[in-house]
């Protein structure tokens, strides 16, 4: 083997060096930008705009059955008002009944 | 070996070793990627029953406030209905009072007797505003008359003026004070509020009437 084949190797060696670490670079890469993408993922779910949908359909929802309440109530108020209206003149008559009744 | 096979053996490695590499590191984040995938599905499903249990939590919580709030408010108007029954009696015992007509004026002599049935004694004092005052004197021949049969024996009743009994009614006590029955209108009231006030509650609230 002559000198100048040797250093012809040699160069090719260097060469195919710098080729396995560039591949090794680029293999770091694709696992640095997985990584990332994974990461990103993670993140995502902490603002995941499902769930906030989830908690403004709930609100919405509770606010109804609030009101839901609300008006029953309203209602049972309503009925009540009509009836001590109308039973009102009798609780007074019995007081004043029981309040003149003597015992001697 | 020459040495072109040579080159040729060493390139073919050197490619075989970068492609095996890539290969390997898309293999790596394929997996990764594949794992994530995974994980982040499994916890965005814990998140979300998470998220559930607490909204769940949360609607029961606002739910039985607002439910007690109004059971709150029924109760008070409730109670308001019957502080309006008293009141109303109220106002028409002093009106019946300052009309001082027939039936309040036995309704006296009534309050009287059972003051004197109720403590010791023959000699007694009664107390009452001036309109009743007077009104008992006017009554007081019978009204001594009943008390001697309640007592089984002859009784005394001093009448008094008092300013402080302003709605009505008596204070009947004996000579030496030692003994008293408050019969006023508002001594009445009180107990009838404490002792009638469900009753008024029923008689109020009753429904299908």
């Amino acid at each position: 083997m002559e000198v100048k084949e040797l250093q012809e190797l040699i160069e090719l060696e260097r060469a195919t060096e710098e080729k396995v670490r560039k591949a090794k670079e680029e293999a770091q890469e694709i696992v640095k930008r997985a990584r990332e993408k994974t990461e990103s993922g993670v993140q995502s779910l902490e603002s995941d705009p499902q769930q906030q949908e989830l908690r403004r359909k709930r609100r919405e929802e509770t606010e109804q059955k609030k009101e839901k309440i609300a008006e029953e109530y309203k209602r049972k108020t309503s009925e009540l008002n009509k009836t001590a209206e109308q039973n009102f003149e009798k609780a007074v008559a019995f007081l004043i009944k029981e309040i003149l009744r003597v015992e001697i | 070996m020459s040495v072109i096979e040579l080159k040729t053996q060493i390139e073919r490695k050197a490619e075989e070793e970068a492609t095996k590499i890539i290969e390997n590191a898309k293999q790596e984040a394929e997996r990764m990627l594949s794992q994530s995938s995974t994980r982040m599905n499994a916890l965005r499903d814990e998140q979300t029953e998470a998220l559930m249990r607490m909204l769940d939590t949360e609607e029961r919580a606002e739910l039985a406030v607002s439910r007690m709030d109004m059971k709150g408010e029924l109760l008070q108007l409730r109670s308001s209905w019957a502080d309006r029954v008293f009141e109303e009696t109220s106002k028409r015992m002093v009106e019946m009072s300052q009309k001082s007509g027939l039936e309040y004026r036995e309704f006296l002599g009534k309050l009287i007797l059972e003051g004197i049935s109720k403590i010791k004694g023959n000699k007694f004092i009664v107390e009452a505003n001036s309109r009743d005052s007077e009104a008992i004197k006017k009554e007081l021949k019978t009204i001594l008359e009943r008390g001697a049969k309640i007592k089984n024996q002859k009784i005394e009743l001093q009448v008094k003026t008092s300013s402080t009994i302003s709605s009505g009614g008596v204070v009947v006590s004996t000579e030496d004070m030692t003994q008293y029955f408050n019969n006023t209108l508002e001594a009445r009231l009180s107990q009838a509020r404490e002792t009638l006030s469900g009753e008024i509650h029923k008689i109020v609230f009753k429904t299908g009437v």
